[in-house]
């Protein structure tokens, strides 16, 4: 007898983290976001970067339902945005980029009551970590630093050990060291299957700790690429003052954008560090700095630097968004 | 329901403290009564040294101060719908208001609940404190006049004057709740439910004193309340519970869908 034949549920046809179409987002006559095509798989950590202004609040607002979207649609864990808001919520744990709690209440009790709202059980989880974060447990959170909040925060977002976790510049007005401590948290949370979706405007961070980073500017998603490759393809930002004015040029194939003044040279270097000492160590130099770029610079060289990095079209901008992932799938 | 239980536990003292301040001016009038009632004739006198317009808006007109209810309905009533209603206002006003305010609204609105499950909360929230509020007055104000008054008077028409500004408190705090719908900053959504109840008392009184704008009064809250029709007909008047009941309901339908259909930003 002919069994009917259901497709097996593979792990790349699993339901997306997140899968916005076209989202467009308007308030009144002024822009939240523009055309904003993203798929997040699960499992994944991804990183949502770009300057304030660009949009990734209001995308992530989008996607919680605290704002509804002028145009497009998207789901998150196969739930619809709008109609479907509470079955997303329950598994969802968000970090408010800037927000209150109600600050009459002790760490404890705001945990607490917090946990009463979900079907499962998940007050151990808050205590847990609650110490993990080293939060004062006592303490009335109106007499919190912004720091100690924020930590408030990222417990509430993990307590019930959400499938996805939402997070809106989780480093802000952390020190280097809660910093790490919440990465090492996140990383867990990563391996125990939770999926992350993170916004940021600073690439170094973003870099540390996610699989994929989509770049937004002005409402629109400029690139999604894997930060493997970013990596590759790092830029540096190089200046360099000659002792000899008819010295100063650097030819190299790595060098994008040099911009001469006098015997100092200003580029960006894409290429391997080791060429470019090599190239330069005939010459008599005054100074060399080697930083790395702004998330500014990092994203003009990908508007103007044309190539597989120029799509200006919603279609190159899908094309970019699906060969990241095909290429994911692949390995 | 963690709502609900939330906002009783952080609205119990303002309910309290508002509630045992007008229930003590009640006791404190009723007090006085004895001896304002010893000296009836007088006090008539002195009612009619008022101005004209002062005995009409108290409803003087209809009905002797000597008489225990009237009493209270020229010295104490007023102050329960007038300043409850001021209460009322600022509840209605800011229960939903202050979670944008305070910038509380991600927080909350990113728990598994849905928007009308926060307005329910609410809601219940300020049903059950204008309850708590009315039947403390309530109690109070009974117990006073069971203490201080040797007259006769209406125990049913006593109690219906009680009831009547539970009423009015909840069409107030529903049109602030709608109101707050506009005017999220907690300050702004004060002044406005303060003026609302201020401005439509005065209302009410103009209508009340001026036979050309008595048409006014429909417009007031008050007029449906009003203490000297209630202890003429003994009786509440079903059309004005009807009125009063509506455009509550009406206030907090809309605010349910306007609330489910707003973009929330802080």
């Amino acid at each position: 007898m002919a069994v009917p034949s259901v497709p097996a549920a593979t792990p790349g046809a699993a339901v997306p983290a997140i899968e916005t179409v076209h989202l467009k987002k308007y308030y009144g006559r002024s822009r939240g976001i523009e055309d904003i095509s993203l798929r997040v798989e699960q499992g994944e950590i991804f990183g949502f970067i770009g300057p304030n202004g660009a949009g990734k609040s209001t995308t992530i607002r989008t996607l919680l339902n605290f704002i509804f979207p002028t145009a497009g649609s998207a789901r998150v864990l196969g739930h619809d945005i709008v109609t479907e808001s509470r079955e997303i919520r329950e598994k969802v744990g968000y970090l408010p980029g800037e927000t209150g709690y109600y600050d009459e209440l002790t760490v404890d009790q705001l945990v607490d009551y917090t946990a009463r709202f979900y079907s499962t059980d998940c007050r151990r989880r808050g205590a847990e970590l609650v110490d993990i974060l080293e939060i004062d447990r006592k303490k009335p959170i109106h007499s919190l630093s912004l720091g100690n909040k924020r930590k408030v925060g990222i417990v509430l977002a993990l307590m019930h050990r959400p499938r996805l976790l939402i997070l809106d510049e989780p480093t802000a007005g952390l020190d280097p060291l809660m910093q790490t401590r919440l990465f090492d948290v996140l990383r867990e949370e990563n391996e125990r299957g939770t999926t992350i979706f993170f916004s940021s405007h600073v690439l170094s961070e973003v870099q540390k700790l996610c699989h994929r980073v989509a770049i937004i500017k002005e409402g629109l998603i400029l690139k999604v690429e894997e930060v493997e490759r970013l990596r590759e393809s790092r830029l540096r930002k190089v200046r360099i003052t000659f002792r000899d004015e008819r010295q100063a040029v650097v030819d190299l194939p790595g060098a994008v954008e040099q911009e001469r003044d006098g015997r100092s040279v200003r580029l960006l270097y894409g290429g391997d560090i080791n060429d470019l000492v090599r190239h330069l160590a005939g010459r008599e130099l005054e100074s060399l700095w080697v930083e790395e770029p702004t998330l500014e610079e990092v994203f003009l060289h990908y508007y103007e630097a044309g190539g597989r990095t120029g799509e200006g079209s919603a279609s190159g901008r899908a094309a970019a968004v699906s060969t990241a992932r095909s290429g994911k799938e692949e390995r | 329901m963690n709502i609900f239980l939330r906002e009783l536990r952080t609205g119990r003292r303002s309910v309290l403290v508002w509630a045992l301040v007008i229930a003590g001016l009640n006791v404190l009038i009723m007090a006085v009564y004895p001896s304002f009632a010893a000296d009836a004739a007088r006090l008539e006198e002195l009612v009619a040294m008022y101005p004209e317009g002062f005995a009409k808006a108290f409803g003087l007109d209809r009905m002797s101060l000597a008489d225990p209810l009237a009493f209270y309905a020229t010295e104490g009533y007023f102050m329960v719908v007038l300043f409850g209603g001021i209460y009322a206002a600022i509840l209605g006003a800011s229960i939903l208001a202050k979670e944008e305010d305070e910038k509380t609204i991600e927080y909350l609105l990113a728990l598994p609940v849905t928007r009308n499950e926060v307005l329910t909360g609410k809601v219940l929230a300020v049903v059950a404190n204008l309850a708590l509020f009315n039947l403390i007055v309530a109690v109070v104000t009974c117990l006073s006049f069971v203490g201080f008054v040797t007259r006769d008077y209406s125990t049913a028409t006593l109690l219906l004057l009680l009831a009547a500004p539970f009423l009015l408190h909840l069409t107030f705090a529903a049109l602030c709740f709608f109101l707050s719908l506009f005017w999220t900053r907690r300050r702004a959504a004060y002044s406005i439910s303060i003026g609302l109840v201020v401005g439509t008392y005065f209302l009410n009184v103009i209508a009340l004193l001026t036979d050309d704008l008595r048409w006014l009064g429909w417009l007031s809250p008050f007029k449906y309340v009003d203490a000297a029709d209630i202890i003429s007909k003994q009786s509440l008047d079903g059309l004005y519970v009807f009125i009063l009941l509506t455009a509550g309901a009406v206030a907090v339908g809309a605010t349910y869908l306007l609330y489910g259909r707003r973009d929330i930003t802080v």
